[in-house]
């Protein structure tokens, strides 16, 4: 996933290192296809290598030489029959510069024949197999005909080869399974005059200067580390003069260089920078050697500051060691040391942090802070090969659960911590509007289930209706968030006893005082229904240990043994309610329990 | 030996990956296992890379034997 900068991917080194890849049995392996209306064969072993170096075999199908819809089309076709992982549609932009010399009518249905004819490319291969495709961009031409007055011009190579651009763009939005290979911004970033020597694609048909390929190559390969779930979740920061200029410790509130316009702009730069990618879902943590009260003055108080506490999913400012703060904000997040990245200034601390805690991605920042964005961007470390509403939203979600974890640190007892939650609850008979959860959570529940009864949907609607039975779901809310419905307890009602049939929990809320509120309830019920024992059965599986004693811990005595299941009652006048933080729920209406 | 020589000597070894391999003037791509036309561009690309300088498309084609290729380079080196 590593973007190496430029100047490392040299062709040659890479072709030689190609060679010398030693073939390692238990490595996964990444089966690509390549398509193109150019030659491919000087991308294969700069694959293998790039790909190599993020701990993958690769296994190449080259197309036949500008056969792309000849492969596509054929449902028999070595393409499908090599079932690869991703297909890799490369269109040069010479071969559009053919076909465009060609066109018979307008420029704009030229570009929209174009476009049709890549999109049916991406269909046909959709409809016969399983493969991610990643559609290429093309490089904007050198040649104008108009000079500047290009781009006014829509019968010209520059502006067709724009709008063919921000069509696949356009496409690829509406088209899950599609990504793009931006090889336009890889020519835009190293230069066109760089990107393409025609010299290649006049022998070999190679569409650009082999100088420059492997920058293609690792596009390629950023994408397909994507697709493999490898990206960055996490930016551990560092403060003074990573953040800011200057040590806030030292330098007080007013003394710190931090500016829209002026010796701070550099560091404001990185923080909107750090701000964009907090909005599409990238955690950003802070692990700074500080105290903690001086390294959140800047947060609260400075008012050129573009990044706010809530920004800040995990805040560790203190004087231990950097490595054992990583690790601590990697607990709290519960991600892997490889999605993380850390920024810090001072080279010691990143040295230290890369030997010891493996696997973070340590970048060398450059000395001047005005180059860190950029220095940042070209790295392509925030790689994703997807983007939705829940990418926005896992960040809130984290900073919520780490806050939970942050408040219990500071408690003197647990007692005084859940009761700082404000715990909600509901206790509700199950209704129409909340059975598709109830069904998932009855079949997906492995740990905290009593019986472990996998009802349906259907099931539990006739639960529903049946006034004999109380089925109920409950549902959790706190003040830093909501849990949604979290358990689901069905009680028959049985001569003079009320069985628990079904009992089961997500184990998220373990440990807050649910089971006791719910079992106060239970024998609540009982008590209201005039029966005078509640009894309940435990029937063991693989995953269940974890409420095998579930009702001994409640005062139950079991009554029957046999293969490990187990039966339990307890009087209901013999039951002690435990002592619970949680309140029920006023806003919503009452619930009918009965 | 020459310096283009030598030099030429480490880019043919380094590219076809046998330390053992000598340029013979009249060394061509039929002697030579490996010399297909992906592995004539990383050796034209190496080539260039290491004397900075340039073939032309015509250069490139019109060559028929190492000798050739070793005075084409000298003569551009010169340049």
């Amino acid at each position: 996933m590593l973007g190496d900068r430029l100047p490392n991917l040299d062709y040659s080194r890479l072709v030689a290192a190609s060679k010398k890849i030693e073939p390692a049995l238990e490595r996964p392996v990444l089966k690509l296809a390549l398509l193109s209306d150019a030659a491919t064969q000087q991308f294969v072993p700069v694959l293998r290598t790039l790909l190599d170096a993020n701990g993958f075999s690769t296994d190449v199908y080259e197309g036949g030489f500008d056969a792309i819809e000849l492969e596509v089309y054929d449902s028999s076709s070595k393409l499908y029959s090599f079932d690869p992982d991703a297909v890799i549609l490369l269109n040069a932009a010479q071969a559009l510069r053919a076909s465009f010399s060609k066109r018979q009518n307008s420029a704009t249905d030229f570009v929209s024949e174009s476009l049709a004819r890549i999109t049916a490319i991406w269909n046909a291969i959709q409809s016969r197999s399983r493969t991610v495709v990643i559609q290429s961009t093309f490089a904007l031409p050198l040649e104008r005909y108009f000079g500047n007055y290009d781009l006014k011009v829509a019968e010209c190579l520059s502006s067709v080869t724009c709008a063919l651009n921000s069509g696949i763009a356009a496409a690829a939005r509406q088209q899950n399974g599609v990504l793009i290979n931006d090889v336009e911004g890889v020519a835009s970033l190293v230069g066109r005059s760089r990107f393409f020597d025609d010299r290649f694609w006049d022998m070999w048909k190679t569409f650009c200067s082999l100088d420059v390929l492997p920058a293609v190559a690792q596009n390629i390969v950023d994408v397909l580390m994507a697709t493999r779930g490898r990206g960055v979740k996490c930016v551990v920061l560092d403060l003074d003069n990573t953040l800011w200029g200057g040590v806030i410790g030292d330098d007080g509130l007013d003394g710190i260089r931090l500016n829209a316009h002026g010796d701070g702009e550099a560091w404001y730069r990185l923080q909107l920078f750090l701000r964009e990618l907090r909005r599409r879902g990238i955690l950003l943590a802070v692990c700074s050697k500080n105290e903690e009260r001086n390294a959140l003055l800047p947060f609260e108080s400075h008012p050129e500051m573009v990044l706010r506490r809530e920004d800040i999913t995990v805040f560790v400012a203190n004087w231990n060691d950097k490595a054992e703060n990583i690790r601590t904000i990697r607990e709290i997040l519960n991600i892997g040391f490889d999605s993380m990245v850390f920024l810090d200034d001072n080279p010691f601390e990143r040295s230290l942090v890369r030997d010891l805690v493996p696997g973070v991605i340590v970048p060398e920042l450059p000395e001047d802070p005005s180059d860190y964005v950029r220095f940042l961007s070209e790295l392509n470390l925030f790689e994703t090969a997807a983007f939705s509403g829940e990418d926005v939203r896992r960040a809130d979600m984290y900073k919520q659960e780490a806050d939970r974890r942050a408040a219990a640190a500071s408690f003197a007892s647990v007692e005084e911590f859940l009761q700082s939650l404000d715990m909600r609850i509901v206790v509700s008979r199950f209704d129409s509007y909340h059975l598709p959860r109830i069904a998932q959570l009855l079949q997906r529940s492995n740990q905290f289930n009593l019986t472990t009864q996998r009802l349906s949907e259907v099931e539990c609607e006739r639960l529903m209706n049946d006034a004999t039975v109380v089925p109920l779901y409950v549902k959790l809310s706190d003040r830093l968030g909501d849990h949604g419905l979290i358990s689901v307890v069905i009680l028959q009602p049985n001569l003079e006893e009320l069985r628990i049939t079904d009992w089961l929990m997500s184990c998220r809320v373990l440990t807050r005082g649910v089971e006791q509120y719910i079992m106060n309830e239970v024998f609540a019920i009982a008590q209201q229904q005039g029966l005078t024992t509640v009894t309940g059965r435990y029937i063991p599986t693989a995953k269940n240990g974890m409420v095998r004693d579930f009702f001994a811990q409640f005062g139950f005595a079991q009554i029957a043994e046999k293969d490990g299941e187990t039966q339990w009652a307890l009087r209901t006048d013999s039951y002690r309610p435990s002592r619970v933080f949680i309140k029920p729920l006023e806003k919503e209406t009452a619930p009918a329990i009965l | 030996m020459s310096d283009v020589h030598t030099r030429l000597s480490t880019i043919f070894r380094d590219v076809f990956d046998d330390e053992s391999l000598v340029l013979r003037d009249d060394l061509t791509a039929e002697d030579v296992e490996n010399w297909d036309s992906l592995t004539h561009i990383n050796l034209i690309v190496a080539i260039e890379k290491e004397f900075r300088i340039r073939f032309t498309t015509a250069e490139v084609s019109r060559l028929k034997n190492v000798g050739e290729l070793e005075a084409l380079v000298a003569a551009k080196v010169k340049q």
